[in-house]
């Protein structure tokens, strides 16, 4: 009766050969990322310097600080997305959702400010604010996608349309100017400042009165904007590895089906992701009114495309299933390395783009072979 | 359900059954899928249930699975009448449903699998949040893949890796973990290597040496005959016959799913 | 898998963090950035005159130009430009005026010292208002060549009827100002003119098509329309085209551009506005070049003027060299 034996992979056994090349195959599909996004940098280092003659270098202090500030905005409308996206579906209204964010959060920071709330308080009343304002939309959007069956990418699309509408409405198609000029320090400075040399120093929180050279060989290390997005990087991974929200995720992404015959609720799990897809795109759009001590209706426009390109850099699987958020963090690392260090080379920023879509389709292409060697791994045995 | 090693015909005979089914009708449109069936199952029982392409088998079962709806008849479950308007609430009253496309999610690994939509948390930063409790998913999925002496060598890896045999098997594992009062296995062995359909029937004795009674539809009477205590037999919608699987032979079976035999119409 | 990756990922910010900073070199020849709005014809002739002006002088140039108009797009070439840490200058058309101050004090705190040119930063008075770090502000006077188009089109439609201004971006000191003189002019100079609507097509000269045929449609009797800029001027000439209503509708396109002297002629354009682009890039450099040597007497504000082209001037050796020359 028993099953004692045998009941390992009998037939077919693969070969030691074929199973290290598939080893190979997998391993590469898991670090290509990474390798690439190494290769990259060396690339720069090298080749930044002798461009011009050794007086420029890419691995600066400031430029890794502006790095970090580059990808702050693509990489949190990314955040989200990979969510959406390991569940085989898209949110394309992220970048319309950043514009109205930040619209909403200038607008309530300054009315409430000028009410007389205290600085501090008025700009996280205008994060709550904008908050509030995605989790509706993602509410919505959701809800047509998750109950009513209409493709996430038509919901999305046409949300999209809509709120970029309804930013311009409210910000009466202008730029919100007239924040409290304290906001652009919230933008702008950093947790810690650098100058070399004996009449420098490090120093926390404030920025040092100096001037001249000073200021000018001065640098700031970590910039408030990429603080906020580190904490929603770290909170958004422990949300997709380590807890039941984030197995549903990938179970969803697997087999819907299979899913929902294991009791996940699928849909409201679905309005859950457009929910959170939506916020991250607002803690964006919050973080540019504070860099730009302004809301704009059309800030987040260009930045979709490079949000999914780099989600899809970082191996999220547009079929479902597969991806992390610290891929997503190394895709809007390769973006932003890619356009600081061409524009270092002096090469036309515009090269970017032929790159990045070189390297998407590499993307797929190395996705595609490892799903090829893992079916060809099956039925092999 | 542990009414174990009791699986004596004579003890089955005697107990309730599990699950009944009264005079169950189902129709689509102006088709009668399923004809006025009866049909029991006991504890610890294996029941074949065979028939040709379009004999309503496939419906019988998803009436009792919850997927359809019959129109007429009563189904009892435990010896209380249920309705089941959903697939979720018959699986509530633990009767699980193998199917041919196995409902596992192929990009999560073993254990995810067999605890998915029910995965055991534990308490993070001072119960602040709840976590995935990995370890012990893990440790739960490899006591109760020994136990029903499932072999998978790496339990960290993702589902879809595996032979089609083996995550049959995990299928099936995951629905006896979550206590399975009653299994229903559609073609289990489609698709599968001879090696592989060997053990999925091993699978099924295991399951009956554990009193979890199974009804098996197949195609492959040689299958039907090695594991069944008995074999239901279907022809365009109606129970043509009855029998227990030691007083038949597959000759006899063929000839009632063709039609050439057919008890009712004798009794009628 | 998840900690490793975090590891790793911290690691690299670590390495990008602790290098050694850059010297940057000193002593050697003037270099300046130059950073425009977005692609265009206007923008390109700049270049030239910022090549021009660079070769004369034996100045480095640096010139990065932008694929799409945007803060989000033009700030992190900003970035990266002052993370070069070589750049004395930076001659930049910001892409708004209220939201690119920060980023550009970011420049200045790095040592480099600020150009504007096409656009301005707050109100664009460098010496008494909000916004005063930046050397000087080199275009045109936007308000003045809004009027001048007003009137021109008035003419043009025989001072009466209804018009409409297509425009690119709102808060972009360059059109809003060519929009502001224009209204004011209509206002206070032509009662019998009516403008019925400003659309911002976001520097999209498909849009701005879409947005002119739609006023055409919603308008019937519309007489003139105002496009603000290059793309603007484009796309609302190409309405007119599609509807046949060429010589019937009046356009007054900012900008001339080979395609806007094109339909001049095709008689659909009835006036174009050519700015100095060439003289802005050239004297941003020599401004540059200028202070560096240690003038201190700049101008805080320099208007390049205008060449008004129209259809009996468009030969004239004199006003054809002001029609935009992309190579």
């Amino acid at each position: 009766m028993a099953v004692a034996k045998g009941s390992a992979p009998q037939s077919g056994e693969p070969s030691k050969r074929g199973d290290r090349r598939r080893q190979l195959v997998l391993t590469l599909s898991r670090v290509w990322a990474w390798a690439f996004l190494g290769l990259l940098i060396a690339f720069f280092v090298i080749t930044v310097p002798l461009s011009s003659n050794g007086s420029v270098n890419f691995l600066t202090v400031r430029n890794s600080q502006n790095i970090l500030m580059a990808i702050v905005s693509v990489l949190l409308l990314g955040l989200g997305q990979t969510f959406v996206i390991i569940t085989a579906g898209i949110d394309l209204s992220v970048g319309h959702m950043m514009s109205l964010a930040s619209v909403v959060s200038a607008l309530v920071l300054r009315e409430v400010f000028n009410a007389g709330v205290p600085l501090f308080p008025a700009v996280a009343i205008g994060l709550l604010a904008a908050l509030a304002t995605a989790a509706l939309v993602g509410f919505l959007q959701g809800s047509i996608i998750a109950r009513l069956k209409v493709p996430a990418f038509i919901v999305t699309l046409g949300g999209g349309f809509v709120l970029r509408g309804v930013a311009l409405l409210m910000s009466d198609n202008s730029t919100v100017i007239g924040l409290p000029p304290g906001v652009r320090d919230y933008g702008n400075e950093s947790l810690m400042y650098f100058i070399p040399g004996d009449s420098g120093g490090l120093y926390f929180f404030n920025r040092p009165e100096v001037s001249g050279e000073l200021v000018r060989s001065m640098d700031r290390i970590l910039p408030y904007p990429v603080i906020i997005a580190a904490i929603v990087v770290i909170l958004m991974a422990f949300l997709l590895r380590r807890t039941a929200f984030g197995r549903h995720t990938y179970a969803i992404g697997g087999n819907q089906e299979a899913a929902l015959r294991a009791g996940i609720p699928v849909d409201r799990h679905l309005i859950q992701l457009y929910m959170l897809s939506a916020s991250t795109a607002a803690v964006a759009g919050f973080l540019s009114t504070l860099r730009f001590t302004a809301g704009s209706a059309v800030i987040g426009d260009p930045l979709l495309m490079s949000s999914i390109a780099a989600v899809i850099i970082g191996g999220v699987s547009l079929a479902g299933g597969a991806g992390s958020i610290i891929g997503t963090v190394i895709g809007a690392l390769i973006v932003a390395v890619l356009t600081t260090g061409l524009v270092m080379l002096n090469v036309q920023a515009f090269w970017q783009f032929i790159v990045i879509g070189i390297v998407i389709i590499v993307a797929v292409l190395i996705d595609q072979s490892r799903d090829l060697i893992v079916s060809r791994m099956r039925s092999g045995a | 359900m542990e009414q174990t090693a009791m699986t004596s015909e004579g003890n089955v005979l005697s107990r309730e059954p599990m699950l009944s089914v009264r005079q169950l009708v189902k129709r689509f449109g102006g088709l009668t899928a399923v004809n006025k069936v009866d049909m029991d199952v006991y504890p610890g029982e294996v029941v074949g249930l065979v028939g040709d392409n379009a004999a309503g088998k496939s419906t019988l079962i998803k009436c009792i699975a919850g997927v359809h709806q019959p129109e007429e008849g009563e189904i009892y479950f435990e010896g209380r009448r249920v309705h089941f308007s959903h697939p979720i609430e018959a699986r509530d009253a633990h009767i699980e449903t193998i199917y041919q496309d196995l409902a596992l999610a192929g990009n999560l690994n073993v254990g995810a699998n067999i605890f998915m939509g029910r995965e055991i948390k534990k308490p993070f930063l001072g119960g602040l949040v709840k976590v995935l409790d990995e370890e012990f998913m893990l440790q739960e999925s490899r006591k109760l893949l020994e136990q029903l002496k499932i072999h998978i060598p790496d339990f960290t890896q993702e589902i879809e890796t595996l032979s089609g045999g083996q995550r049959q098997a995990v299928a099936i594992a995951r629905a006896v973990y979550w206590k399975a009062k009653l299994m229903i296995m559609d073609e289990p062995t489609n698709n599968l290597g001879v090696v592989e359909q060997r053990q999925v029937l091993d699978l099924v004795r295991e399951l009956k040496s554990q009193g979890v009674p199974v009804i098996l539809i197949s195609h492959t009477l040689p299958d039907v005959f090695a594991v069944t205590d008995r074999i239901v037999v279907m022809h365009r919608g109606r129970k043509v016959t009855d029998k227990k699987t030691s007083e038949t032979d597959s000759q006899e079976i063929v000839q009632y799913m063709v039609g050439a035999l057919d008890d009712n119409r004798v009794d009628a | 898998m998840f900690k490793k990756s975090l590891l790793i990922l911290v690691s690299i910010v670590m390495i990008l963090s602790l290098a050694p900073a850059t010297l940057s070199a000193q002593g050697d020849p003037i270099v300046i950035g130059f950073l425009p709005g977005v692609v265009d014809p206007f923008y390109q002739v700049m270049e030239l005159g910022v090549n021009a002006a660079a070769e004369d002088m034996g100045v480095q140039i640096i010139t990065q130009i932008p694929q799409t108009w945007g803060v989000e797009v033009q700030t992190p070439i900003l970035d990266a430009m002052i993370a070069r840490g070589d750049l004395d200058y930076l001659i930049i058309a910001p892409t708004d005026k209220d939201q690119m101050i920060g980023p550009l004090e970011a420049a200045l705190d790095a040592g480099i010292q600020v150009i504007t040119v096409d656009t301005f930063l707050g109100d664009g008075d460098y010496v008494n208002g909000p916004v005063t770090f930046p050397i000087s502000y080199i275009g045109s006077d936007n308000v003045e060549g809004g009027r001048i188009a007003a009137r021109g089109l008035a003419a043009a439609i025989g001072g009466t009827g209804k018009v409409y201004i297509n425009s690119t971006n709102p808060n972009v000191s360059s059109v809003e100002g060519r929009a502001v003189g224009f209204n004011e002019v209509m206002a206070n100079e032509y009662p019998d003119i009516e403008v019925v609507g400003l659309d911002f097509n976001l520097d999209d000269p498909a849009r701005a098509t879409e947005q002119t045929a739609a006023v055409i449609a919603r308008e019937p009797d519309l007489a003139g329309v105002f496009g603000t800029n290059v793309f603007s001027a484009q796309g609302a000439g190409q309405a007119v085209i599609q509807a046949g209503l060429g010589g019937q509708v009046q356009v007054v396109a900012y900008d001339a551009t080979q395609l806007a002297i094109e339909n001049l002629r095709a008689g659909v354009v009835s006036l174009v506005l050519a700015q100095k682009p060439f003289d802005m890039g050239y004297m941003a450099v020599q401004f540059a070049v200028a202070h560096a040597a240690g003038v201190t007497s700049l101008p805080k504000r320099v208007q390049t003027g205008f060449a008004i082209i129209d259809i009996n001037n468009v030969d004239d050796p004199a006003i054809a060299r002001f029609i935009y020359q992309v190579p």
